[in-house]
């Protein structure tokens, strides 16, 4: 909406008169932090829906934004994206009616870290100016010109002062802290320049800091602080997007960018500052542990003003009483229940006789029985509690149901749609759900039964059980305080514990996967990833070059050079090569026809256009055993094996390539009865519908030997 | 508290601005959320933003249907009280608005039966609301007791025949119109001329002007404007909006000019060698103290009203310019009460009890006066209003006629907002913020029975008569929005 852009545009021009100021403040949300914390609740919906205090995550992140005076934003959805955009464009801030902000924006992607997504913005390029950077779960009520009227004052002076991080500082215990892995800053106090950045445990798993004692040398005062909420704002230029795209291994933003950008200061020049503020609030909300207090911090009015009762989304009428009790208009309450201070209760809940409810958020629709005993737990819209049931520090997802004289310990998260039946107790260790893993083939684990040990009978749901458990000891930082947990939650909590697998097994690939199943980085890479420890770079280089060469259509011949030389530099193998051209070829393919094409078209796409190049991967045109040709193939089919419809791309691919002639008959025949393609039970499946291509190829192989094998000799 | 020094910060400067070029819906949002997010506050700021919006509301209004006009404020009005009900002033503007609408049709109709009585008795079922049995204008507008001649049952018939046209809420009972009805039109005879028996020399119009010729009240300089014109009006085509809008700027007017008004007043109030208590950094207060300042010599004991207010305390003092403002272009700077030769002494609010008794006077500042004599003021207030009680002082009030409110004070605590802990407890300390619930009101309610008089740009009533003024200026159909 062009008109109120123009008046904060002019609201700003007779106070700072600088030309950096024509350009339009922009801001990036990460609506999808590509991590698992809030399982099982993410299966279903997008983290920034979750409701906090009843208001979903992202009005928080919005409000924020038209505070700082932000005009364009654009939204980077990752898992869920249809509900995130369906939620925002119904929203106030899509409406051009009263949203703040000139421009609001979907950016769609196939990524699947915030490296990807960083990168994939550089190449957008439409990040113009300065921008702000925050994830979907930021809330503050930060007033930000201080930091931005710094930010621009560095950059006026040094060129190279490319991003402020906005910290918030709190004192040395806090619950809104993070409590697993710590984030240490080294900071210069002089002027306010990141001199090192630690998570703490590091990645041994010890609380030692080891500094370069030329920061020693060179700076006459270093604080080294970890009295910080890191609450994920940063100020960024556009040179920060070059730098992630200079450095393929990227991919958390502070434990790969940040860190290793300050580590390499001598070699890149670029300095990073912060902004350390001591009022107002700010805050993540990264994790469960993060979302209790969170929760508590703008029950008790912390985040000023917003409050429950400043009714941020459209509808809402939460009136404050006294203590911090909020209630929208038409909560119905039993004459004899006990409402304690600190709570806020949605509209439509009714609660019965005798019940307490102390330090809880209930949303709308909720019917809570007699006698039920609530404290300190989340329960989300339309969720049902029986009589005398005892929730205690627990979240309850929408429409969960609790049968009667249940007992929810400390700890249990309940998702969407689970009932619980009558006098069951759930241990604060449960995490129960009912969504299928939609990755349930590459699991091998469909557990769709309930399962009634913890269910009971007639009650609805299973254990959740997260494959990446023993992979990155995924603890969901829970709400509550156990020590055990927390040591747990240290090793690796998130999208970082991505760069900590990359670098213990490089040749992993990550295919890119759907992000909506939630979930593991393991890669198909892993096939036969004791082949390729060398060279590990090339898979990551090669594939992204020739999928970006993908993407803007280059030809067959400058992407063969490129990969040649690739190749040539890191002494890859064929294999790698071919393995490279597979990955890339696959996750345009999935783009494509993310965006609406049909296979057929995707394929044709792809694969037609670069007949060439597929030509200067296999060598064996003229042999007889079709060593390479089977190699693509088996690579091939190894990628769709983790693809939504990979089967039938497989077998479009394979018609395609047929129909080209970069693979032989004989070659795909060939495939067909190697081994490799049919080890394992996922690679038959994904190859099941290529039956019919084979029944073809023999029967017309047959037909074609009687007219002298034309097709062969070529 | 979201507000600071801003430089992209929306706020009302920025909204006033956007309302140039932006349409009325967006304008509306742009408000909505303003109010939301806290960044316009204060009831000044409120009521210059909503004054603004409304003018470019009926300015956009199409059509001639007053009704519609009425229903179209109200529902703009029911968002934006809606959206921030605390801010009582919001509603007040538009309850002085929605009156304005129904008085500027009133006159007309008056007007024209009196012209051509059948033209009259036509367009009555067009304009098919807020008609009214036929008066004389000329009467009406000057004797509230000869007006009471009306008979209210009539009057009330009438009104909910309008409201059943105009498809509007349902109101009141006639109960209520009889106490607290409008003057100029139809009232209860007995209350009028009970009371008229003491007001009509003092308060010879509606409006309660002490001092016709500045008189910033926009239904007196109406009903004269449409004397002068009920000549040449009788058949020309009558513009409900025009005059609302004219209307409107005169709320405006009235706006600008009350703390000037107030100060007026001032001399009358403070005299030679006093000790006068005051806080925050109200504007109108200081523009009060420095008008008496000029010519006489006092004592001011200024409370620092911490933690809301002292770093705007501190700086009106020191600078005269209150920090809180500085986004607000309209906002004059003044000299500070030092420069105009005053003693000034800031005290703590936990000295207030110490003090009180050299004090001769308290004046206090507003945010909401509330229709029986009681009052929302800063944190703070009710603490200095009980001490002076205690020690027997008198409290003023100093508030601009456009904080007063028709809400009667049911619930207090709704009133009452509640702010950030933050400025009370540092959020640093970890073990506060989990254990300890701290709990930081940005205002008080002052009762009735603790102040003793207001001053407003009406001049001064004792709080037991704001009833009144709430009967002038607004409709009791518009006190439920």
């Amino acid at each position: 909406m062009p008109p109120k852009g123009k008046k904060s545009q002019a609201a700003n021009k007779p106070k700072s008169g600088e030309d950096e100021r024509e350009a339009p403040l922009q801001a990036v949300i990460l609506a999808d932090p590509f991590e698992t914390r809030f399982s099982p609740f993410t299966l279903e919906r997008p983290r920034c829906l979750l409701p906090l205090a009843n208001t979903p995550l992202i009005e928080y992140t919005f409000e924020f934004l038209a505070n700082a005076g932000v005009e364009d934003v654009y939204v980077y959805c990752g898992a869920h994206r249809e509900q995130v955009e369906e939620y925002i464009s119904h929203s106030k801030w899509k409406s051009h009616l009263s949203s703040p902000f000139a421009k609001l924006e979907f950016i769609q992607s196939t990524s699947h870290s915030i490296g990807d997504a960083m990168r994939d913005l550089d190449t957008r390029g439409i990040l113009v100016g300065d921008f702000l950077l925050v994830y979907g779960d930021v809330v503050s009520n930060l007033p930000l010109e201080p930091a931005l009227a710094a930010h621009r004052a560095r950059r006026a002076k040094d060129k190279n002062a490319i991003m402020t991080m906005v910290l918030r500082e709190v004192g040395t215990h806090h619950r809104t802290k993070a409590q697993g892995t710590k984030p240490v800053f080294v900071i210069d106090p002089s002027n306010d320049r990141c001199l090192h950045f630690e998570q703490m445990p590091n990645r041994e798993g010890k609380h030692f800091l080891s500094l370069d004692p030329v920061l020693l040398s060179d700076h006459r005062e270093i604080d080294i602080r970890q009295d910080i909420i890191d609450c994920g704002i940063d100020i960024c230029t556009p040179d920060v997007l070059a730098l992630w795209s200079d450095n393929f291994d990227f991919q958390a933003p502070r434990k790969g960018f940040l860190h290793s950008v300050l580590k390499d200061y001598e070699l890149n020049g670029k300095t990073i500052h912060t902004h350390v503020v001591t009022d107002h609030y700010a805050a993540r909300v990264r994790n469960l542990h993060a979302y209790d207090s969170v929760s508590k911090d703008i029950v008790s009015r912390w985040a000023y003003p917003l409050c429950p009762d400043s009714n941020l989304v459209q509808g809402q009428s939460y009136r404050l009483q006294k203590g911090n009790i909020y209630k929208e208009e038409g909560v119905i309450l039993a004459r004899d229940c006990i409402i304690h201070p600190k709570t806020v209760i949605g509209r439509g809940t009714s609660v019965g006789d005798g019940s307490v409810i102390s330090d809880s958020i209930i949303g709308r629709h909720c019917q809570i029985g007699r006698g039920v005993t609530i404290q300190g737990a989340y329960i989300w819209d339309h969720a049902s509690i029986g009589d005398g049931c005892v929730v205690k520090k627990a979240v309850l997802a929408n429409e969960a149901s609790l049968g009667r004289k249940c007992t929810v310990e400390p700890g249990a998260l309940i998702s969407y749609g689970v009932s619980i039946s009558e006098g069951m107790t759930i241990r604060g260790e449960h995490r129960i759900t009912r969504a299928k893993r939609k990755r349930s083939h590459d699991e091998g684990c469909i557990r769709s039964q309930p399962d009634t040990s913890i269910v009971g009978i007639g009650g609805y749901g299973f254990e959740f059980e997260d494959s990446d458990e023993e992979d990155e000891d995924e603890i969901v930082d829970g709400l509550v305080t156990r020590g055990h947990l927390y040591n747990l939650s240290d090793l690796a909590l998130s999208a970082e514990s991505i760069s900590t697998l990359n670098s213990e097994s490089e040749d992993d690939f990550e295919p890119s996967h759907q992000r909506s199943e939630a979930g593991s980085f393991v890669s198909i890479g892993s096939v036969d990833s004791a082949a390729s420890q060398h060279a590990a770079n090339f898979d990551h280089d090669a594939a992204a070059s020739i999928y970006d060469s993908l993407v803007e259509g280059h030809e067959s011949a400058n992407i063969q050079l490129e990969l040649t030389s690739l190749r040539m530099s890191t002494n890859a193998s064929e294999h790698q090569v071919r393995r490279a051209v597979v990955v890339s070829f696959v996750k345009r393919l999935a783009q494509l026809m993310k965006s609406g094409s049909s296979v057929r078209d995707a394929v044709a796409q792809v694969f037609g256009q670069h007949k060439e190049l597929l030509d200067r991967i296999m060598f064996d045109k003229n042999s007889s055993s079709k060593v390479d040709q089977v190699d693509f193939m088996v690579l091939l089919q190894a990628d769709l094996a983790h693809r939504e419809s990979g089967d039938s791309i497989l077998l479009s691919a394979a018609t395609k390539l047929v129909e080209m002639d970069v693979i032989e008959e004989e070659g795909m025949v060939q495939w067909w009865e190697s081994h490799k393609s049919s080890d394992e039970e996922a690679m038959r499946k994904v190859r099941a519908k290529t039956q019919q291509l084979i029944d073809f190829l023999n029967e017309s192989s047959e037909e074609e030997s009687d007219d002298g094998e034309e097709e062969e000799s070529e | 508290m979201a507000e600071g020094t801003a430089i992209a910060t929306p706020g009302l400067s920025s909204f006033l601005k956007s309302l140039k070029t932006t349409p009325v819906e967006p304008s509306v949002a742009y408000l909505i959320s303003l109010l939301k997010r806290r960044q316009i506050r204060n009831s000044r700021q409120c009521a210059v933003a909503t004054t603004a919006l409304l003018l470019r509301v009926v300015g956009e209004f199409k059509g001639k249907d007053s009704a519609k006009l009425v229903e179209r404020i109200r529902q703009v009005g029911r968002r934006l009280t809606s959206a921030q009900p605390r801010e009582v002033v919001v509603g007040n503007i538009v309850r002085r608005v929605l009156g304005l609408v129904r008085e500027v049709v009133e006159d007309h109709l008056d007007a024209e039966t009196n012209a051509t009585s059948d033209i009259g008795h036509n367009s009555q079922p067009h304009n098919d609301s807020l008609s009214r049995p036929t008066l004389s204008s000329t009467i009406s507008t000057f004797s509230p007791l000869k007006h009471a001649t009306a008979e209210p049952l009539d009057a009330s018939t009438h009104q909910s025949e309008t409201m059943s046209d105009s498809g509007e809420l349902p109101k009141r009972p006639g109960l209520l119109t009889s106490h607290t009805s409008y003057v100029p039109s139809s009232s209860a005879p007995l209350v009028n001329s009970l009371f008229g028996l003491f007001s009509h020399p003092d308060t010879p119009s509606t409006s309660n002007t002490p001092t016709g010729h500045q008189s910033p009240d926009n239904k007196g300089m109406l009903t004269s404007l449409n004397l002068e014109r009920l000549a040449d009006f009788s058949n020309s085509k009558f513009d409900v909006k025009a005059e609302v809008m004219d209307g409107i700027r005169e709320l405006q007017d009235e706006l600008d000019q009350s703390d000037d008004l107030i100060a007026a007043n001032a001399l009358d109030h403070i005299h030679s060698n006093e000790i006068i208590l005051t806080h925050t950094a109200s504007t109108g207060v200081q523009k009060f103290l420095l008008t008496a300042a000029r010519k006489r010599k006092f004592t001011v004991v200024h409370v620092e009203t911490f933690p809301h207010d002292h770093t705007g305390t501190h700086s009106v003092l020191l600078t005269g310019k209150n920090r809180d403002h500085s986004g607000d272009s309209e906002e004059d700077s003044f000299k500070p009460l030092r420069a105009a030769g005053i003693q000034v002494v800031m005290i703590p609010d936990s000295h207030v009890f110490a003090i009180m008794s050299q004090v001769n006077k308290v004046i206090l500042a507003t945010h909401t006066v509330l229709a029986n004599g009681g009052l929302v003021a800063a944190s703070g207030a009710r603490m200095i209003a009980a001490a002076a009680k205690a020690h027997q002082t008198p409290v003023v009030v100093v508030s601009g006629v456009y904080k007063l409110s028709p809400v009667y004070p049911f619930d207090i605590d709704e009133l009452i907002e509640y702010g950030d802990p933050g400025s009370v407890v540092p959020y640093e300390d970890g073990g506060f913020v989990d254990l300890v619930d701290v709990e930081n009101p940005l205002y008080d309610y002052v009762p009735a029975d603790l102040v003793d008089l207001y001053i407003t740009n009406l001049g001064g009533h004792a709080p037991s008569y704001l009833y009144r003024i709430v009967a002038d200026h607004y409709r009791t159909e518009d006190i439920n929005l």
